[in-house]
């Protein structure tokens, strides 16, 4: 088996060189520096290496001394004392790297910079001083351990004693009850049995019941209410959409999203290798702390077989697929955005606790030293992160670039595509060719060309010799050298304190943790959070599960649970509840269950005067609450309803078949060719080209770092170079792909060739783009996510912006949802096959009009509503038209999108 | 109608009641101010008081794609025309301006040659001569110049302001945005921000090429208004039987309802407030309308004009591109030529409406352009110091404030950060940027972060 591992670092110094000050030099030295020294820094490099003029190329700025020690992407600009090892001077000296870039200094000048950096480099720019005094005190931290209520250990407690014994089903509900006679309400009557039915299936599943579900639902209800519950909701935990239903909102929470956002948008195309291990996961009812370790350390976890291995390492895509602005030309400081990043997902996430906040000062709510920030950072600062995108050296755009993991079971993604022997020699004649041309024609078609350039060589290095792609998977490593983060004054690079010991927050732990120095801890900080003693991760979690199922968290704010989220509702219950979670094995299909089959659940959700002047948001559950379909549901009940939803997942997105390119006006920048539509760009600089967009694939060789020191077997050291043997994997990936209870057989590439090609010879008009993919007829969640470009069909009604957490999503009315319903053009493609199903399995007027009805709510016209859809027919005299806007009309109702 | 009444109750009543159709276009019209006393609680997007009175009520910004020069615009630099020639400051080779300079109006404002028009309005201009960003890509200080960090992912501008002012037309979206550049869904979406404060995008592309185009699913491919009226009044039938089976108050019904008959409306509005053929020629050519040089830029202006007009809070028109590493003599006087004109027409025209008086109008880029030449005839990125210019709404005309060093590199004189830019913006418009925060994981968020001065001395 091979580990083609980890194919490229970018990493920047994580440790400060142990250095002198300022005071260690004397008045000579100084003067030598301010008189030979710095004005030819100032003059010769600071017009591209400083903040005086905003530009830091390489990541590297020479205008303080602890910015010219730590150095660039390439390393430390300056070694103190020696010359050789200095590459500001080797640079100078037109030895590897060519600075000035356009002619060499004097030798007058190289000399005194050998001499300068010979006497230890006497430098008195120093940074402003970092002298970081904690607010937050030891005895603050104390305090919130013993009183603060999420940190307090889950308390064992025991079902309320009630005064209606007749209503609680479960012991979640004797909670609800206690608390709701506490405040002298009564709970709301059951709603009628085809509503719960409704609920139960948008809620499990996100589809509507079928008619046949409908009509045994009923039946069964009529014998045994509690039977016919728990039935149904044990059918709809075994099916493969259970899985995509609640894979989506764990999506919301993770913020999924297949391309890099900020205004350089870049595509992730195996970032849907995540979207599937999570649908995957809660399809098997992965248990969750083993859900959360993968997702934090699944890369240093013991894996049985290669197949366990590839799922492990694409859980931690989800440290990877952030938002990132790789334009930003500050190595540095994007690199410590990439670690804060990762520290305020996993800390949001899993923990509800916004450690973020504590970058650069100590949390103002919460008590959270600036420290526990650092101490967490320190792990990232530990950890490589591979999100895969073109190079900087052949695309300006691409200021910060990576490399990407190879995964390690044969699985290309259906955008790859086979060389044969010919394609594959004419690929690297084309990129010899075109090597050869360079320097020629102007400094904008040179760029151009380089972006190509890249783009092929991409292309080739994710091919096999034999021209056959290879599977590649984004994800985290461990850093060859793994090292604590130092404390930024105000979150400022070049404001360094004091080292700081990794560690996990204070105000949860009762002892420093003890991490191995020679590993990231990474590990060690996933099964500290998956851990059963942990107050907050299975508390979050059955928090957010039941936000989904009851439409409001205990919480109500599901990723904080900090001092400015909200107190809990009831703090007893969500105790309950989780001490059963973590007995059921973390089991979240256990948990569903328990909130499915209450009798809460049932409640009507009609409006009590009396009780909403108590409880106005109905945090006490006097009611159920009146919840509209997110966005998903809506575009899947459409599909559902018109009998159009093709049930069968997608292999991949439409960003894994479009590959590693740019995305802009909503179009994703396939290669055409080198010098492209320059799309009335004008020069090159930063700016860039309008042709230049598309990368193949993926940088190779480097030393791989494999999985951490120690926790991987030896067989899976890098580069023991063989690739699983004669295997038959076609490149739709056949047999192979099928996973879980989902078969995901065959590659459908969706409404690609439509969606792509959809033209609009009207130049004025807006045509639905490629990634609105209004052909397609396939789950919601398969519709590609890259960010910023959210298909019209979810973006109209609110969701998740993937370039945040989203815990709880918005749901608002909007003019603008009206006209989409009205007119656009998936909308009137579901109208027409909706129509013509109630034409093919409805004779009359009236049938097709009850017929439409169960479809679309799950019950029958009232007489009133009968009438009107009749008159509305005979004003279009029962044509075919008449029948569509009918079915629109349905489909665009308050009704069909809300719960009630 | 008796007096007094529970504007909910009535709402509610008419929603009920009243058939949809020209009967509700009254009730909404009412329904429209009854919206402005109801908190904002209820409509998100009502019209909201400000912090503190205020000139400004709505903005027009217009963003130029690409970093113009402002050494050649509106910085002038005379000290660097005399060292045309000589060594920079950090290398290069100094490059004075090759447009001529001239002072304007009673103000004596210095600008260049490639403004003419703009410049006969130069006692209407404060001009901000000491701008700094901390991004020196495009991408990267775009997005800052809009959302003040290019780190994170956060809230707009215009998004910022709809939250802090609500919007005066219902039909309308509260921000639009005309042809943002091709990456700029960050410079109109709100971020954290409830979505209904996202800008509406009007065509893509920073409009250079290609004008504003229509509004997504504006309207129907197969169905006459007519047949429509009648689908829709069969889907509030619909809507409105839910809404009397249902008990009490239930305000995401009414939102549907509500939602239709303004969609409804906004497939005309919309359409009629793009379309500038009902404009006399005077107004058409004060635009540079039907001049090839200025038709593009120009019909952006007329309609924004319109949108602000109809109450649109904010609307933003985006330019490109400006970005002249290169053939700079050659491609910025066609550049400006292609929005001066316009530009003046705009500022006339808000004049002659009176409205210049309460309407903010900005333009400039995300960072200006190197002192030093690049290559034979271009200049590279700056983001130490620049120029932005801003009009009306409460704004000093003919003022100068702030400078940059003799040879423009850097700002030296008052410099004005871009959050101090947006602080002084929001001030403008009546909001305190330090009170206008919004809570977002776990804590409050400004536009202007923890920075932000607000340069009074531009304010009348």
């Amino acid at each position: 088996m091979i580990i083609r591992s980890v194919l490229c670092a970018f990493v920047a110094a994580a440790l400060l060189p142990a250095t002198s000050g300022a005071d260690d030099f004397s008045r000579e030295q100084i003067a030598f520096f301010e008189s030979k020294i710095r004005p030819v820094l100032v003059k010769e490099c600071y017009g591209c290496h400083s903040d005086r003029t905003g530009k830091i190329r390489g990541g590297l700025r020479l205008d303080t001394r602890q910015l010219l020690l730590i150095g660039g992407e390439s390393g430390s600009a300056v070694v103190p004392g020696q010359p050789a090892e200095s590459l500001l001077f080797t640079a100078m000296n037109h030895d590897g790297l060519v600075m000035p870039p356009k002619r060499k200094l004097s030798k007058q000048v190289i000399d005194d910079f050998r001499e300068w950096i010979e006497m230890g480099a006497p430098d008195p720019r120093e940074s402003a001083a970092a002298l970081v005094k904690s607010t937050v005190s030891k005895a603050d931290v104390r305090r919130a351990q013993e009183s603060f209520w999420a940190y307090q250990p889950i308390k064992e407690t025991q079902p309320p004693k009630v005064d209606r014994e007749d209503w609680p089903k479960t012991d979640v509900d004797r909670f609800v009850l206690a608390r709701l006679e506490e405040a002298e309400l009564k709970p709301s009557e059951d709603d009628e049995p085809y509503r719960i039915l409704r609920r139960l299936s948008f809620d499990l599943v996100g589809l509507p019941p079928s008619l046949t579900q409908i009509e045994k639902f009923s039946h069964m209800w009529a014998d045994d209410p509690d039977a016919a519950i728990s039935k149904v909701v044990d059918h709809y935990l075994k099916q493969p959409q259970f899985g995509e239903r609640w894979g989506r909102h764990w999506l919301d929470v993770a913020r999924y999203g297949e391309s890099t956002g900020h205004a350089v948008n870049l595509t992730y195309p195996f970032a849907y290798r995540y979207r599937d291990y999570v649908i995957d996961a809660f399809n098997a009812d992965k248990p969750y702390n083993e859900f959360v370790q993968e997702q934090i350390a699944g890369d240093l976890l013991p894996a049985a077989d290669d197949e366990t291995w590839a799922e492990q390492l694409v859980a931690t895509s989800f440290l990877a697929i952030g938002p990132k602005n790789i334009n930003d030309m500050d190595s540095l400081k994007f690199r410590s955005d990439l670690i804060d990043e990762q520290v305020d997902v996993t800390s949001r996430v899993f923990l509800g606790m916004s450690l973020a906040c504590a970058r650069c000062h100590d949390h103002k709510f919460d008590a959270i030293p600036q420290s526990d920030y650092y101490a967490m950072s320190g792990f990232f600062e530990s950890t490589n992160t591979f999100y895969g995108s073109q190079k900087a050296s052949t695309n300006p755009m691409v200021q910060q670039d990576s490399g990407i993991l190879e995964y390690p079971v044969d699985a290309p993604s259906p955008g790859q595509k086979i060389y044969t022997q010919a394609e594959l020699s004419d690929l690297k004649d084309n990129i010899a060719t075109l090597r050869s041309e360079l320097g020629q024609g102007s400094r904008f078609v040179g760029i151009q060309k380089r972006i190509y350039i890249g783009q092929l060589e991409n292309e080739l290095a994710g091919l096999d010799e034999n021209g056959r792609p290879i599977s590649f998977c984004m994800g985290v490593q461990c850093s060859a050298s793994p090292g604590d983060a130092t404390l930024l004054y105000r979150g400022e690079v070049d404001q360094r304190g004091d080292v700081i010991p990794r560690g996990f927050p204070s105000v949860l732990s009762t002892r420093p943790a003890r991490i191995d120095k020679q590993t990231s801890g990474r590990r060690q900080l996933a099964e500290w959070i998956a851990s059963d003693q942990n107050p907050l991760t299975a508390r979050v979690m059955v928090n957010r599960v039941w936000h989904f199922m009851v439409g409001q968290g205990i919480i109500a704010s599901p990723s904080d649970f900090g001092a400015t989220g909200q107190p809990p509702s009831h703090p007893e219950l969500l105790d309950f509840l989780t001490a059963r979670f973590i007995e059921s094995n973390w089991s979240v299909k256990s948990l569903v269950r328990d909130i499915a089959t209450s009798r809460l659940y049932r409640q009507r959700t009609d409006m009590n005067e009396e009780a909403y002047e108590f409880d106005p948001t109905n945090s006490l559950l006097w009611r159920g609450h009146p919840r509209r379909l997110d966005a998903e549901s809506i575009r899947d009940n459409m599909l559902a309803v018109s009998g159009q939803l093709d049930l069968k997942p997608p292999h991949g997105s439409e960003i894994a078949n479009a590959g590693f390119v740019r995305i802009r006006n909503g179009v994703l920048e396939e290669i055409s060719n080198g010098v492209g539509d320059m799309a009335g760009r004008m020069g090159g600089g930063g700016m860039g080209g309008g042709g230049m967009g598309p990368s193949g694939r993926l940088q190779r060789g480097g030393p791989g770092d494999g999985a951490g020191p120690g926790t991987r077997t030896q067989a899976r050291g890098p580069g023991n170079g063989m690739r699983p043997g004669g295997d038959n994997m076609g490149q739709n990936g056949g047999g192979g792909m099928g996973r879980g209870e989902i078969q995901r057989g065959g590659m459908q590439r969706g409404g690609r060739a439509s969606a792509g090609g959809r033209g609009n010879s009207d130049a004025g008009d807006v045509p639905p783009g490629r990634l609105d993919m209004v052909d397609a007829n396939f789950r919601s969640v398969y519709l590609p996510q890259a960010r910023n470009e959210t298909p019209r069909s979810l973006d109209v009604f609110d969701f998740a912006d993937s370039n945040a957490i989203v815990g709880r999503r918005e749901t608002s009315n909007t003019a603008d949802q009206a006209l989409y319903l009205l007119n656009n053009p998936f909308v009137l493609r579901q109208s027409k096959a909706f129509a013509t199903r109630i034409a093919d399995e409805a004779a009359t007027p009236t049938q097709q009009i009850k017929l439409a009805f169960r479809l679309a709510y799950a019950r029958l016209p009232q007489t009133s509503e009968l009438r009107t859809a009749k008159a509305l027919l005979a004003d279009f005299n029962g044509t075919e038209k008449g029948l569509e806007l009918l079915c629109q009309s349905l489909l665009a109702s308050a009704e069909f999108r809300y719960v009630y | 109608m008796t007096q007094p009444f529970s504007p909910i109750a009535s709402r509610r009543h008419f929603l009920r009641s009243t058939s949809a159709g020209f009967g509700y276009l009254a009730f909404a019209e009412m329904a429209a101010r009854v919206a402005a006393a109801e908190s904002s609680q209820q409509n998100p997007l009502a019209p909201k008081t400000p912090h503190f009175p205020a000139k400004a009520k709505r903005v027009i910004f217009l963003y130029m794609d690409g970093a113009p020069s402002h050494l050649d615009t509106f910085d002038y630099k005379p000290q660097l025309i005399a060292d045309d020639g000589k060594a920079g400051k950090y290398g290069g080779t100094l490059w004075g301006s090759p447009f001529e300079f001239s002072r304007h109006g009673d103000s004596g404002l210095w600008i260049s040659e490639l403004f003419p028009n703009v410049a006969r309005h130069a006692d209407d201009l404060a001009l901000i001569r000491s701008m700094h960003c901390d991004q020196p890509a495009h991408p990267s200080a775009m997005v800052q110049m809009h959302t003040g960090t290019s780190t994170f992912i956060r809230p707009s501008l215009g998004s910022w302001v709809v939250y802090g002012l609500g919007t005066e037309n219902e039909n309308m979206p509260g921000f639009l945005s005309l042809t943002p550049p091709a990456a700029g869904a960050p410079s109109y979406n709100s971020a954290f921000l409830p979505s209904v404060y996202s800008g509406s995008r009007l065509g893509r592309g920073s409009g250079r090429r290609s004008g504003p185009q229509k509004a997504i699913d504006i309207d129907n491919p197969n169905l006459s208004r007519q047949d429509q009226r009648r689908q829709i009044d069969f889907i509030q039938q619909l809507n409105r039987g839910m809404l009397d089976r249902s008990t009490g108050s239930q305000r995401n019904i009414e939102g549907v309802i509500e939602s239709f008959e303004l969609g409804y409306r906004m497939q005309d509005t919309m359409p009629q407030l793009m379309d500038t053929s009902q404009e006399t020629a005077q107004t058409l050519q004060q635009y540079g309308i039907g001049n090839s040089a200025t038709d593009s830029f120009g019909r952006q202006c007329l309609m924004a004009r319109g949108f602000v007009e109809a109450g649109v809070r904010f609307v933003e028109i985006s330019y490109g591109i400006w970005d002249h590493h290169s053939k700079l003599s050659e491609n910025l006087p066609t550049r400006c030529e292609a929005v001066d004109l316009p530009i003046a027409g705009l500022l006339k025209d808000l004049k002659e409406r009176d409205m210049l008086k309460d309407t903010l109008v900005i333009w400039g880029g995300e960072f200006g352009r190197t002192p030093n030449r690049q290559g034979r005839d271009g200049r590279d990125h700056i983001n130490k110091g620049y120029t932005l210019w801003m009009a009306g709404g409460g704004v000093k005309g003919g003022v100068s404030y702030g400078a940059t060093d003799e040879h423009g590199y850097e700002a030296v004189e008052n410099p004005v950060h871009i959050h101090d830019w947006r602080a002084t913006i929001l001030h403008l418009l009546g909001l305190d940027h330090e009170q206008l925060t919004y809570r977002h994981a776990g804590r409050d968020y400004r536009l202007t972060d923890v920075h932000g001065n607000i340069a009074h001395d531009i304010i009348a």
